[in-house]
């Protein structure tokens, strides 16, 4: 970048990038235009599947209205953003743990049988995980009350009480992706220059100030990827919680995907569903847009 | 000297523990899924019990399950190799050229995956209906194109970055073309965030479930979608239902695990420069 | 044909499996011949994997065979089956039959996505002599297939409410007989087949949010008790004297029942009787065959089946069901021979096989016969449910899919305790106000239909 020759004579033409970029562009866009623009069209009618008899007329802002003052709305997004906020930390701090145990050296075998593993939970079907969760934390024969057993406490009933379920769907979800964190730090670490590692371990014994000092640089670029993916995700996070409690008992985990799913498809008001879904999308790119301010270098 | 042993011993103990947790669940769908009716309903739930074959008898007595594996392998299959086909080239030019727009331009193609589908699910239906796409392997593919796409540009981006320009400048001086260097010298040393990105474009669509409940019907239903239709609120057959859980998970498994040392390498997320 | 009709006797039959072999061919109605100009048409309909379309694919051959129009069914959880149908109305989609479950026939009706059948009834070439209409329980095709004084569909998957429960452990609690009030079931009865320490629970009510809190559980609260969903000027009933009496008599139960029954879909409360942890449960007629196999339950001899017990209000048992209904954009043509396989599906002469294939028929006279009584328990209380009942159980008319979500939502919170009847009560009022009042109800525009 700060030779000027190659400033001026970059080594391609100007419409290189053009043929290399087009093909996924035009892809992406003559897939994605047409159910984007008629969503944002349908967000402005009242369009609802039910009542076709009465055709569709346009009502401007009124859907958007309806949804910024709808009690509903607010709720489950407060607790989509509570359920952000118990499993992200969670999955950090265990997903880094796990891969500072894996980058520690020693033990060949064992590290790489745990790293491999990792990649189980990972590779889940996101339905099954729900059912299974339904069977792990079903009250009678589930194991997860053998386990609590086991180390003295009373055996719960996980789904039936809105904690309880609440608890168990940050479980699965901290279970799936902490692998996926751990092997993003994983890589994180393993691009420290060896150098540099071993010089900082021959000055301090500290594995704190090694981790603060020397790693964290390396480690904060795969956190922000993972910070915009995991909001990005708990944003949309449909499959488990629907097959595990279907957002119940009550409206204990009723994320905001649930509910817009249950507005658009079984009262299958889409103007209001797709309206809900834009500004679920706007929310999901201000808070990548944030992240990437504060933590990421811009690609430049 | 006691210390170090003590670490030793408590690194052990912690890998012991990484492996015993992100194995259990799985273990436990599989071994259930060996279990009679009788056994799954046990309370408290037993660990040791007579195996039997039953429920994978019931499972692939009709052509339900095998059919849909089959399904989801073929959307799958084709789905990361065509993202994998567009998106390596566009990963390639937003690592390596200067132009106006760029971070904006990825910044797009990284938003097609924060997109709900509940909101695309009904435009595409009507979409695929008038083409006469419903239910085909085809509208499935492009679909999931959209948010397997953003994955490979974003992880294949940061690992073509990774990649030290002085290699480029030898061809470049050898007179290789734009299209050889991204042939010769990208693509070959950009295959663990190739692969990778391939593993997660093959979870992603493998695993996906509102699309596919909403897209499919007889012939092209997918595995989640015959999974969850065994949750009909009205039977819970719980051996058939993790034999069919366990005949699922196992294929993509199977490949991420075979791929799997790619993980770490490809993985770099921009932590390179 | 007659000959070999008499020689083979019921149990022959059910040994043989051969049940379709033996539908006869009325003399006046040959099947056959009627279908002949729609041989080679294809029919698309959803079928759930239940019972009674299990016992229909396996009659389907003949049908196939005998017609030459050939159904092709798509298998589909209950809970996206008004979803995939919707979507393919709105679309102009394939379905050329709409499975229509009793609430939705208002949607259907008045969307015009279904045909009346006396669209078809008038052509004399695709309309059995033997249709007989009047052979349905009255209950059944007023409630499952009519809308607004029209019929349009024929009942085919039929459901009441029934009290199962188990004979040994209400004997050793000493009580000979089931309840025949909720009051005794909840003073008399539960207490004394209640034992936390054993885990043993007198009642369970399945309460999963979704239709099963609506229609099973709050529903099933309110009409025994006198009380309902709406006044006679579809305005909420719920805070009256016998609504609130409803909620809080579910309330009360909930005692006796197993915690966590908010979380209960109908397998998990029909597995709690199959295995003995709970000696009572209101359940739909349906699940008689689960609970009879020796592999998905333990009761054996012990499992009895009753009528629901009695309110105030009389016996109002849950009402479901299943109609099957022509769909009105299907061509001219596809429409005629979906038409002739309703008639077929629903028809009396089918009705004795399709009962021993698994389904429950809602054709009186299938239940007179001495051998379906004598093998299926649950035949006399259910045809004692069908003869009285409200269609209205739930309400039929459009606005029910949007109002049972609100049900649902508050129903499960006051079981949790999250909110209190009354207020809980008002809430579902305002909300589903609101909802009827967009659909036109309350300015005149709209018949007060339900």
């Amino acid at each position: 970048m700060s030779n000027p020759a190659r400033r001026t004579n970059p080594g391609y033409g100007r419409w290189t990038p053009f043929w290399f970029l087009a093909p996924a562009v035009v892809a992406l866009f003559l897939i994605g235009i047409y159910p984007t623009l008629f969503a944002l069209v349908t967000s402005l009618r009242q369009y609802n599947l039910t009542r076709s008899r009465d055709g569709f007329p346009f009502v401007g802002l009124a859907n958007y209205q309806a949804v910024l003052s709808d009690p509903t709305f607010w709720d489950t997004l407060a607790r989509t953003a509570r359920f952000f906020l118990v499993v992200m930390p969670v999955e950090i701090a265990l997903g880094l743990c796990v891969a500072l145990l894996l980058h520690r050296p020693g033990l060949n075998f064992l590290r790489a049988l745990a790293r491999v593993t990792l990649v189980i939970p990972l590779a889940t079907t996101y339905a099954v995980v729900g059912l299974l969760g339904r069977l792990v934390f079903n009250r009678d024969f589930g194991v997860a009350n053998s386990f609590i057993n086991l180390f003295g406490f009373p055996a719960l009933d996980w789904l039936g009480n809105s904690a309880g379920a609440f608890a168990a769907i940050c479980v699965m979800d901290v279970w799936q992706w902490t692998p996926f964190c751990a092997l993003i730090f994983l890589s994180g670490l393993s691009m420290v220059p060896v150098e540099i590692e071993e010089a900082a371990k021959l000055e301090t014994t500290s594995h704190w100030a090694l981790l603060t000092h020397v790693q964290l640089p390396y480690l904060l670029p795969g956190f922000t990827a993972m910070l915009i993916l995991r909001s990005a995700d708990v944003l949309k996070l449909f499959d488990v919680v629907f097959t595990m409690t279907r957002g119940g008992p009550g409206a204990a985990t009723e994320l905001i995907s649930i509910y817009i799913q249950r507005v658009g498809f079984r009262v299958f008001d889409l103007g209001t569903a797709s309206a809900q879904a834009l500004l679920l999308l706007v929310i999901t790119i201000l808070l990548a847009r944030l992240y990437i301010r504060f933590f990421y270098r811009e690609i430049e | 000297m006691a210390s170090r042993s003590n670490g030793r011993i408590l690194h052990g103990f912690g890998l012991l523990a990484v492996f015993a947790v992100a194995i259990f669940p799985v273990y436990w769908m599989v071994s259930s899924s060996f279990k009679t009716q009788t056994d799954l309903l046990a309370s408290p739930p037993v660990w040791l019990f007579t195996p039997t074959l039953g429920n994978y008898a019931e499972v692939f007595a009709d052509q339900k399950v095998t059919s849909a594996v089959v399904n989801s392998l073929i959307v799958a299959v084709f789905s990361t190799a065509l993202a994998v086909v567009l998106g390596t080239p566009a990963a390639f030019a937003l690592a390596r050229y200067d132009f106006r727009g760029k971070s904006d331009l990825w910044f797009w193609f990284i938003s097609n995956r924060f997109i709900s589908p509940i909101a695309l699910a009904l435009p595409i239906y009507i979409l695929a209906q008038g083409l006469g796409l419903l239910d085909t392997h085809l509208v499935l593919i492009l679909v999931y194109i959209t948010f397997i796409l953003p994955i490979v540009v974003w992880i294949c981006t940061d690992q073509f970055r990774s990649i030290p320009k002085e290699l480029e400048e030898a061809a470049r001086l050898e007179g290789a073309s734009q299209f050889d260097i991204f042939w010769r010298i990208y693509l070959p040393l950009g295959l663990p965030g190739i692969a990778v990105s391939a593993i997660f474009g093959f979870i992603f669509s493998w695993n996906e479930l509102l699309y596919a409940l909403v897209l499919t019907r007889r012939d092209v239903q997918t595995a989640p979608v015959v999974a969850t239709s065994f949750m009909s609120g009205y039977e819970l057959p719980w051996g058939k239902i993790m034999a069919t859980g366990t005949v699922i998970v196992l294929p993509v498994t199977i490949f991420a695990l075979l791929v799997s040392r790619h993980m770490v390498r490809g993985l770099t997320m921009g932590a390179t420069k | 044909m007659k000959l070999v009709r008499n020689t083979v006797s019921a149990i022959a039959m059910i040994a043989a499996g051969a049940i379709a072999s033996a539908v006869p061919a009325s003399a006046a109605w040959d099947i056959a011949k009627a279908a002949a100009p729609y041989k080679g048409t294809q029919l698309n309909v959803i079928f759930l994997d239940r019972p009674g379309y299990r016992a229909i694919i396996k009659l389907l051959p003949e049908f196939e065979k005998q017609t030459g129009i050939k159904v092709n069914y798509e298998i589909v959880p209950y809970e996206n089956t008004r979803e995939k149908e919707v979507l393919n109305f709105n679309a102009k989609g394939d379905l050329s039959i709409a499975l229509v479950d009793l609430v939705w026939i208002g949607e259907y009706a008045e969307n015009g996505w279904i045909v009346p059948v006396d669209k078809f009834t008038a052509d004399a070439s695709i309309t059995d002599p033997n249709l007989n209409l009047k052979g349905f329980f009255p209950l059944l095709l007023d409630a499952f297939g009519s809308w607004g004084g029209k019929t349009y569909g024929l009942p085919f998957d039929n459901y009441s409410g029934l009290l199962f429960y188990n004979k040994c452990m209400l004997k050793d609690a000493g009580f000979d007989k089931p309840p025949a009030t909720w009051d005794e079931l909840a003073k008399t009865y539960a207490p004394k087949l209640t034992n936390k320490d054993k885990k043993q629970y007198g009642y369970a009510l399945q309460s999963l949010r979704g239709e099963t809190q609506s229609a099973d559980s709050f529903m099933r609260s309110l009409w025994p008790h006198g009380g309902s969903l709406l006044d006679k000027s579809f305005h909420s009933n719920l805070t009256s004297k016998e609504s609130q009496a409803g909620l809080k008599f579910r309330q009360d139960l909930m005692q006796y029942m197993p915690p966590g029954v908010v979380s209960w879909d109908h397998a998990e409360a029909v597995n709690a009787l199959a295995q003995n942890q709970v000696a009572m449960i209101t359940e739909w007629s349906a699940f008689y065959s689960t609970l009879t196999d020796p592999k998905t339950s333990k009761l054996g001899d012990c499992l009895a089946v009753a009528p629901e017990p009695t309110g105030e209000a009389g016996r109002l048992p849950a009402l479901g069901g299943f109609s099957l209904a022509v769909a009105s954009q299907a061509p001219e043509k596809e429409q005629k021979a979906a038409w002739i396989f309703i008639q077929w599906a629903t028809s009396e002469d089918i009705a004795k096989p399709y009962v021993e294939a698994g389904g429950v028929s809602g054709r009186m006279a299938v239940y007179d016969d001495p051998a379906i009584k004598a093998t299926f328990k649950f035949v006399e209380p259910m045809v004692a449910s069908w003869k009285k009942g409200v269609p209205e159980f739930r309400p039929r008319f459009p606005a029910w899919p949007a109002i049972s979500e609100v049900v649902a939502e508050f129903g499960s919170k006051m079981m949790l305790g999250e909110v209190t009847t009354e207020n809980g009560a008002k809430e579902i009022g305002t909300r589903m106000e609101a909802i009827l009042q967009k659909e036109g109800y309350y300015d005149g525009k709209k018949a007060l239909l339900q």
